[in-house]
């Protein structure tokens, strides 16, 4: 067994994966009820999944997950998870005390329509049976189309829209910081977090929990919100897991939401901002294997949400991109290993971490910057040069791209998955990648190398995804060709699932993102007089320090590209 | 003004109304912790907006769980966390001491007088507190054998003000068995050799020392032995696992066979470490029935698990990296990085190795070990809450007594150093301060009382009449602190009630540092932000 261990740090991290965890359990739930097409017997959930048991003695299936985040930021859910609660009444008596009792209780959070649904159908249904989220709406209470009404309006917490049961130790709250979201913005007022009062050492107790138990682990799987203070906790917090776990490969997910790029009034703050970018960029990479920065400013208007409907402020909306698009890169770690020759019906290009990151980053060029490309949905494998091709519809969902770059040594590694045909057929594995073939071999620029991972199971979309799909979208995710009348925005009462495609490519197209940091690191940082140098030094960063930074940056740019001009100057 | 030309939104409180937003803040926070204070004090349940139950007395935990909004009150506060990372108590003191010193300056700068008079009379007043406090603290001396009693009674005053006297008393035993246990002469005492692991299971007073660790994992083979006597000890990290190496190496083979031995081949250097540990067993235990444990910081993979277990041994993988200093205190040897070269002198030894399991989650108990320097304070409890509850206690007593022996002095408690040292400063001090400074003074001494007023408050007692009755008896000379069930005055020597010296003078210190500071402040700018929204 290969297993992975998630780790999501701050607030758009948990966004995604409160949305990742629904697409899994949505999984699970459709195979149980013994849906063909997701069958997933080629997709072994056990790499993501660990199994347990309560004090009362139920089985339980929770995620292999670490999530940290602020206190509070939990909503109506418990930080015990929902499963291995005792029985909340009987509890609350005070034993250790004989004196005076004071209860200072806050306002409970409401649960919304949605988590209420859930919560019915718990107390109806027998166990084990609840793994399947409210999907069979009617003759439940509450209506389908209200949740979704509800979810549209007004998600605050991540887990508003969970249907997963985590473990107790899943989730990890951040107490005592006295700041809310808006203060905690910049690397210097996250930077002792992670050390102070024991803080680190809880974290990593509760990671080795879920490390001890695996057999064989392949890798971690590490989400981060990098926009604001979470950054250094968590880059504290991979340095002591390259520390202990050395040979075990990290895969890094950098992501930010549109909104944290909005509100800069003053040039103060857009100074802080870049610095900010510039040190987080460069300390979370050098702890890792493998960065891969997600996360667009204008989301809604950019070329990977063509066929989508996408409120930038909604982090509910963009994160659900996101998790989609991890989904799908997160597939070949789940396949069975056969060989290079055998072959099942259903999936092909199994990897592991290990493997995906030799193969992006520890080819010829050394490049640990990967690009996060998607097709959601994918178009149809039909061959013919219609409108949609698949590459041309694979558009980056990593920010300061260049686009049409002809980089002869780019490695890619695309999983696609789903895939149709025609309306109602699903391609299978051989047409798919002769598709493939067939559209690199006609493609303009074309890459050193692509590993093509296929499965024939397509993205499930679960009763709390939000109604995100265009008018262009049909009920299997095919394209159609005349907009759907009715409404603008399809959800998940529309569309049942689609297929996806994914891409991860090392290309040299990452130059811009680097340049920038770079350039912003010397510019407000090195520079004599510069702007920033004060602030990085109350952020705890002498001057050396900041010079590694640098060059850090630099050997990256180098990397990518060796003649350009901006890494060679150094004074 | 010229904030205002610069940034209209700027909001700008001067003079009286910065002071007086500060002052309410320090006492508001003070109101708020004030009734933590004490074995009368009251216990905190506070039950989240998802129903979960948290449950303090403690300070420090209760600040942590606030949402401090207001700047002034998270100054106070982070000076109290501070003062119990530095000396590890306390944090309630400071800030009622913090917050009483801003009280009694409200009433001299009401009638007029300024700030900065005040501030000069605390710091005569603080210097001449903390010196009465040299005089005042009883020396004890910690030889090679500290005194017990002392010790004893210091983390059970400790113990008192956070669980019921019985549950108190038991823990006292096992609080002050478990320092001297980690303690070793001529080195500075490192609590964290004392493992504090939790079970939910049974009761709080099931709560126990145990000699030896308790690892909060089992082994990963079902058929390892579950329980073990006269084991020898492995601590190492080392990687047990079949690990992929950098090299991306495809394997090539065209049948079954082939594979297998490639497979084979790779597995082939993890397989000679374990063998390695194999051999060193088969050296020890030959012929007698004895046991061997590996307890590994690295991971162990299933194929070298089955290895070890056919050898008769019980493996333990990714023990915590302190458990792996933890445990050569404990059962002897050393941590070893590599199997190259293995003695016998690098095993430990245990009386009893033994699992114990409670739904999901599993513990391994080393035992009656030799000559143990890190031991295990297992706390048990009925529910999260009463187990954390007990856990803070635990870390106080603990750092109480760790304190004590370090300062190698102790201060009578229950309120008869505060009392003392304010006649001092009333009686003594202040005449020899010339001018307003003296009133300064006189609010620091006022401000002392807060301890022992709280103290009586919390127990239902009248203030008035307690500070009387206290004030009075070390007027005649006699130092007195105040029993709480009674009201009287009573003699905490003769009670066995002491606090940690280095606690007090932390307060003393950092309390009027704080109360300085904000008192002086008399422009509170905040650009943008509406500052009076209530919190």
């Amino acid at each position: 067994m290969r297993e992975i261990v998630t780790i999501q740090v701050g607030g758009f991290a948990n966004f995604i994966g409160s949305h990742f965890w629904n697409f899994q359990d949505e999984m699970l739930g459709l195979d149980s009820y013994g849906d063909p097409l997701f069958k997933t017997e080629s997709l072994n959930m056990d790499v993501l999944y660990r199994t347990g048991e309560s004090p009362q003695g139920t089985r339980t299936y929770t995620p292999r997950l670490l999530s940290i985040d602020f206190q509070g930021s939990l909503g109506s859910m418990s930080s015990q998870g929902t499963l291995y609660n005792e029985g909340s009444n009987a509890s609350s008596e005070v034993v250790t005390w004989a004196g005076n009792i004071s209860t200072q209780a806050s306002e409970p959070q409401k649960k919304n329509l949605f988590l209420q649904s859930l919560y019915q159908e718990e107390q109806n249904a027998p166990m084990g049976n609840d793994s399947n989220g409210g999907t069979k709406g009617a003759q439940n209470e509450i209506q389908d189309t209200d949740i979704v009404e509800c979810l549209n309006k007004g998600v605050q917490f991540w887990t508003d829209f969970s249907k997963v049961h985590y473990h107790p130790q899943s989730l990890y709250e951040v107490n005592g910081l006295w700041m809310d979201g808006k203060q905690f913005d910049n690397y210097g007022v996250g930077r002792d977090v992670f050390t102070e009062n024991l803080r680190g050492e809880e974290i990593c107790n509760r990671l080795r929990f879920f490390v001890e138990e695996c057999d064989h682990i392949q890798g971690f799987k590490f989400i981060v919100d990098d926009s604001g203070g979470f950054s250094p906790v968590a880059a504290d917090f991979l340095e002591s897991i390259a520390d202990e776990y050395t040979n075990t490969p990290v895969l890094l997910y950098a992501v930010r939401s549109p909104g944290s790029l909005m509100n800069l009034r003053s040039r103060k703050q857009t100074v802080v901002r870049d610095l900010h970018d510039a040190v987080s960029f460069s300390r979370l990479s050098s702890f890792c294997k493998m960065i891969v920065p997600v996360g667009l400013p204008f989301l809604s208007t950019s070329k990977a949400s063509t066929f989508l409907n996408i409120e930038d402020e909604n982090p509910y909306h963009c994160s659900a991109v996101y998790a989609a698009a991890l989904h799908s890169t997160s597939l070949p770690f789940r396949m069975e290993p056969l060989g290079p020759t055998a072959e099942t019906s259903d999936a092909s290009g199994a990897l592991d971490v290990n493997g995906l990151v030799q193969m992006l980053a520890g080819q010829s060029r050394q490049n640990m910057v990967a690009i996060l490309d998607v097709a959601m949905p994918a178009p149809s494998m039909r061959g013919k040069q219609d409108e949609h091709s698949l590459l041309q519809n694979l558009q980056p969902l990593t920010p300061e791209v260049a686009e049409d770059v002809d980089d002869l040594q780019a490695v890619e590694s695309m999983t696609v998955h789903g895939a149709i045909v025609t309306e109602g057929q699903r391609a299978s594995i051989s047409e798919v990648k002769n598709a493939v073939n067939a559209e690199y071999q006609n493609a303009t620029t074309r890459p050193m190398f692509c590993h093509l991972s296929v499965a024939g199971c397509p993205l499930p979309i679960p009763l709390p995804f939000p109604s995100i799909f265009g008018n262009l979208v049909g009920q299997h995710g095919e394209l159609l060709g005349s907009p759907i009348s009715g409404s603008i925005s399809r959800g998940s009462l529309d569309v049942h699932s689609i297929p996806m495609a994914a891409r991860l490519r090392s290309s040299c197209a990452i130059l811009p993102f680097l340049e920038n940091r770079l350039g912003n690191l010397r510019k407000f940082g090195i520079q004599r007089g510069a702007l920033g140098t004060d602030l990085l030094r109350s952020w705890g960063f002498g001057k050396d320090e900041v010079e590694d930074f640098g060059e850090t940056l630099s050997k990256m740019v180098r990397t990518v590209d060796p003649h350009s001009e901006i890494s060679s100057d150094s004074d | 003004m010229s904030l205002r030309v610069l940034n209209p939104n700027a909001e700008v409180l001067n003079k009286s109304a910065a002071l007086h937003m500060n002052i309410n803040a320090a006492k508001g926070l003070q109101d708020v912790l004030k009734s933590n204070l004490g074995p009368k004090g009251t216990i905190k349940m506070l039950v989240g907006g998802a129903g979960d139950i948290k449950l303090t007395k403690d300070g420090n935990t209760l600040l942590k769980e606030m949402q401090i909004q207001n700047p002034t009150a998270i100054m106070i506060a982070r000076t109290a966390v501070a003062q119990d990372d530095i000396s590890g108590d306390g944090t309630t003191s400071t800030v009622i001491f913090i917050g009483e010193l801003m009280k009694q300056s409200e009433r001299y700068i009401d009638e007029g007088m300024h700030p900065r008079v005040l501030v000069d009379g605390f710091e005569i007043a603080k210097r001449a507190t903390l010196q009465f406090l040299e005089k005042f603290k009883t020396p004890v001396v910690m030889g090679d054998e500290p005194d017990r009693d002392i010790l004893k009674m210091v983390a059970r005053t400790t113990l008192r003000t956070k669980l019921y006297e019985s549950l108190a008393d038991q823990l006292t035993d096992i609080v002050v068995n478990s320092v001297l246990c980690v303690r070793k002469p001529d080195e500075p005492i490192d609590l964290f050799m004392v493992e504090i692991m939790h079970m939910r299971h049974k009761f709080d007073v099931d709560t126990r020392l145990v000699e030896g660790l308790v690892l909060d994992h089992g082994s990963r083979h079902p058929d390892m032995k579950r329980r073990a006597e006269n084991c020898y000890i492995l601590t190492c990290n080392v990687s047990l696992e079949y690990e992929k190496s950098e090299i991306n190496a495809g394997f090539f083979y065209s049948n079954a066979e082939q594979r297998e031995a490639m497979v084979a081949a790779e597995r082939r250097s993890v397989d000679e470490r374990v063998r390695k540990i194999i051999e060193l067993k088969n050296k020890v235990c030959a012929g007698t029935d004895n046991n061997f444990v590996v307890i590994n910081q690295k991971g162990i993979d299933p194929p070298s698990l089955h290895l070890l277990q056919q050898a008769g041994i019980i493996a333990l993988r990714r023990a915590k990296r302190r458990n792996m200093e933890r445990l050569v205190l404990a059962c002897g040897g050393e941590a070893v990085n590599s199997v190259d070269d293995l003695t016998p002198d690098c095993l430990g030894w245990a009386g009893l190795v033994y699992e114990h399991v409670l739904g999901e989650d599993k513990y391994t108990f080393v035992e009656q070990v030799k000559h143990p320097h890190s031991c295990t304070i297992l706390i048990k409890g009925p529910n999260d809450h009463t187990i954390a509850q007990i856990k803070d206690a635990v870390r106080d007593g603990l750092r109480a007594v760790k304190n004590t022996i370090e300062d190698e002095a102790v201060v009578l408690g229950a309120g008869a150093f505060e009392v003392a040292a304010r006649q001092y400063l009333i009686n003594e001090v202040k005449k020899t301060v010339q001018g307003r400074a003296q009133l300064g003074v006189e609010a620091f001494a006022d401000a002392l009382l807060v301890v022992p007023k709280t103290l009586a408050e919390n127990s239902g007692l009248d203030t008035q009449d307690v500070i009387i009755g206290l004030t009075g008896e070390h007027d005649r000379g006699n130092i007195v602190g105040l029993n709480h069930q009674t009201g009287d005055p009573m003699d905490p020597q003769m009670e066995g009630i002491f606090d940690n010296y280095s606690v007090k003078r932390q307060i003393i210190n950092s309390g009027p540092v704080i109360a300085s500071q904000l008192l002086l402040v008399d422009e509170v700018i905040r650009a943008g932000r509406n500052m009076r929204k209530p919190t």
